[in-house]
């Protein structure tokens, strides 16, 4: 078997990676067909695939991070040298095909036509080898992946598209020039040695590692030290003073000692950064609510839902392996009053956000860009509920698939897209028919599921997983 | 046989992974004082059963009985009463070492403030380090301390020294042997390294597949089975040697080394006689009978 063979492994046996080639085939398709509904120059249409490359680029990254990340392989013959000779003449063969999309563009003579797709293979290159230098530094790529669609998408807006198809076709020596500068570098420094070196042994998480639970372990158990460092000082000792003095005051069998035990571990580090966290929340959502507030009136109510998709991330004390004197019926009372008042805060929050934004809308001025008008909306005061409807959901996902992370992360996405789309084609609907019982209906349908499936979870299921850790 | 009420009693214990049968009709009772080794391969069961019998997990068929109480319904009065050690278990990483140990110790009336310091001290975990830097080693040396700081009695070690490197794994065991000659005091301890546990058990369960092969006291595991030296004396022994139960024969010029379960040391001594050769008996290390339970 050869080395290469052997190392194609990485590309084809990692199963979550056929979804992300068949989202590329799909790209590509869309990239060729805009081109058979119009050809018309300086559109931008013709680029498509010379982005593509960038994503390709990412993708084959995957192979000398791996070869370079084991030691084992990494001291094999040929296993440095292999995978740059293969992504190099992917990269070619890649951007070959993307930049024969130009043979078809309009109003140009033989000699020109030959210089611009010599341009666009080169800008084609360039694009790979920024995907391939991305993957190397970011390290996790897949974490970055969900912002790649909003680059496309401002690029669009901001008409990109077009600057690139007019640099290509306008300044191909120049776009050349760069292409064979970025080749000879990328080459020169996916075969450095001393790089080679620094990346032996070092974890790394891939596209769609994520389903690789031991990868994610040992990466995250890398990366702890550094982690736990930033904390510094905190949690402060008023925090612990004052969680450990509301637990002693009841008795030791007492479910109030639980459950101020459970606040005390999934909301400590929180208020022990207090001010910082406040800043940072008020800041983020200010921002977005100056962003999202000129979006249109259904975008800017997403707010609602957002924090949904950040509780994802809380950990509930139902599967724990870190035995304390507190049973199954302890750990369903604290599951249940974390979650309340995790449901209560946001809500709060929420809703002063809500109240701001409706402060902002008297003095935030209209925006017009490329002759569009954009007015600020305020959030609807009237969905503050909303977050009381998604906490339960999501932490019912959460408890459902609790060992299945990213099925989990999947299902709350889902939940996500499913409220966003509907608020999108039915929002003047939906606000027009909020009333008192639409919200205790629905209030009382997802408090109800997840007080169902806490329950069982607590009571009927196992606590910890068949694995190690959990 | 021990009159006192056992703390764990297990009857017809079945769990279901799925299609695997994790533990398979698992009859077992833990009697109080005692140091139980359960011993068995990887995916014999042993956490399962561990896990059972503090109610992280529940069993499809049969019972589980641990302190007079369902394992499922195990309130903060029975847990107060057991320490668990998980392999590579979860603690709270953004603590650090100090606050871990007040934040548990508040749970536990009788939390020995004097034993956590000397641990803190021989295991040389300094307090102030956050719990998620610490390494694995370190970081299983505060589970234990946290299991032992309120003196269960009943102390469970799941492959508690499996993180451990030599040094604190000795370490280890002295604290064992400590925390053994504490009266009213019961452990269960798994462990895949038998020369270890062999130093502190007085029982031994030994599974395979979900099953208990073997539930026995160690001294008696330790008459039952022996190893035989046998020399001739100026002359060749004879091909066939009259002892029993043989599990395992070795030969070479004169000399055998046999291996033999339930047989007497006086039946030995006699058979040997009727030979006219020279005969040494000895107790065979837990890792060989081990080997044989299993096999």
């Amino acid at each position: 078997m050869s080395v290469l063979t052997v190392n194609l492994k990485h590309l084809y046996q990692r199963r979550g990676l056929w979804l992300f080639y068949v989202i590329v085939v799909l790209f590509a398709f869309a990239a060729i067909a805009v081109l058979f509904e119009d050809t018309k120059a300086g559109q931008g249409r013709f680029i498509g695939l010379i982005v593509l490359a960038f994503v390709v680029g990412l993708l084959l990254a995957v192979l000398p991070l791996e070869v370079m990340s084991k030691p084992f392989s990494y001291c094999l013959p040929g296993h440095r040298k292999v995978p740059r000779r293969f992504i190099f003449w992917v990269g070619v063969l890649v951007n070959l095909f993307g930049s024969l999309l130009f043979l078809t563009y309009p109003d140009l003579h033989s000699g020109q036509l030959f210089l611009v797709v010599c341009s666009a293979f080169f800008a084609g290159m360039i694009f790979f080898w920024l995907g391939v230098g991305f993957a190397f530094i970011l390290r996790n790529p897949g974490a970055w992946i969900g912002f790649l669609p909003l680059v496309i998408l401002g690029g669009c807006f901001f008409g990109l598209h077009r600057v690139l198809e007019r640099a290509i076709v306008g300044i191909p020596f120049g776009v050349i020039l760069v292409g064979i500068l970025s080749s000879i570098v990328a080459w020169l420094w996916l075969g450095d040695e001393g790089r080679a070196r620094r990346y032996c042994a070092v974890p790394w998480i891939g596209f769609f590692d994520a389903w690789n639970r031991d990868k994610l372990q040992r990466y995250r158990r890398v990366r702890a030290p550094i982690k736990w460092d930033k904390l510094k000082q905190h949690p402060s000792p008023w925090v612990e003073t004052f969680f450990l003095g509301r637990m002693n005051r009841h008795d030791y069998v007492s479910t109030g000692r639980y459950i101020w035990g459970g606040l005390y571990t999934m909301f400590g580090i929180a208020l022990s950064q207090w001010k910082a966290t406040c800043s940072s929340v008020f800041l983020v959502a200010l921002a977005i609510v100056c962003f999202l507030g000129y979006m249109g009136p259904w975008t800017i109510n997403i707010l609602f839902v957002m924090p949904g998709l950040m509780i994802a991330q809380m950990r509930l004390p139902v599967y724990s392996s870190m035995l304390i004197s507190g049973g199954r019926k302890e750990r369903y009372r604290c599951a249940m009053t974390l979650v309340i008042t995790t449901a209560l805060l946001i809500t709060v929050l929420l809703t002063i956000i809500a109240v701001l934004s409706v402060l902002l809308a008297t003095i935030m001025p209209d925006i017009t860009l490329r002759g569009n008008t954009f007015i600020f909306q305020p959030m609807n005061i009237k969905l503050f509920f909303v977050p009381l409807l998604m906490i339960p959901i999501v932490f019912t996902v959460q408890l459902i698939f609790y060992r299945k992370p990213m099925s989990m992360v999947l299902l709350i996405m889902l939940v996500f897209v499913i409220s966003f789309v509907t608020s999108m084609f039915l929002y003047e609907h939906l606000s027009s028919g909020i009333n008192p019982m639409f919200i205790i209906g629905g209030l009382v349908l997802c408090w109800g599921t997840f007080l169902l499936v806490s329950r069982y979870v607590c009571m009927r299921r196992c606590l910890v997983g068949q694995g190690r850790t959990y | 046989m021990n009159n006192e009420k056992p703390i764990v009693q297990m009857r017809k214990v079945c769990k279901l992974f799925g299609n695997i049968k994790a533990l398979d009709n698992i009859d077992l009772q833990i009697q109080p004082n005692r140091i139980v080794g359960l011993l068995g391969a990887n995916g014999a069961g042993k956490s399962t059963l561990l896990r059972n019998i503090i109610g992280l997990y529940l069993q499809d068929e049969g019972e589980c009985i641990t302190f007079g109480s369902e394992a499922k319904k195990l309130g903060p009065k029975e847990l107060g009463r057991i320490g668990y050690v998980h392999q590579e278990g979860d603690l709270l990483d953004w603590m650090t070492v100090k606050q871990l140990i007040r934040y548990v110790s508040t749970y536990y009336p009788s939390w020995n403030r004097q034993m956590e310091e000397k641990y803190v001290e021989d295991f040389a975990i300094s307090t102030k380090a956050r719990v998620g830097s610490l390494s694995p080693g370190q970081r299983q040396r505060l589970a234990i301390l946290l299991a032992i700081g309120f003196e269960p009695e009943l102390l469970i070690l799941d492959e508690p020294a499996a993180a451990l490197d030599p040094v604190a794994r000795a370490q280890f065991l002295d604290l064992l042997l400590q925390i053994i000659q504490t009266e009213n005091r019961t452990i269960i301890i798994s462990s895949h390294i038998l020369s270890d546990v062999e130093k502190v058990i007085d029982h031994a369960v030994i599974m395979k597949e979900g099953h208990i092969l073997l539930d026995s006291s160690f001294d008696e595991l330790r008459e039952r089975f022996s190893r035989v030296r046998i020399s001739a004396l100026g002359k060749e022994l004879p091909p066939e040697l009259p002892f029993e139960n043989v599990v395992h024969c070795k030969r070479s010029d004169g000399q055998a080394i046999l291996t033999v379960k339930d047989c007497p040391r006086e039946k030995l001594q006699e058979q040997a006689k009727s030979l006219d050769c020279w005969i040494e008996i000895e107790t065979l290390p837990l890792e060989d009978i081990y080997k044989i339970v299993v096999s």
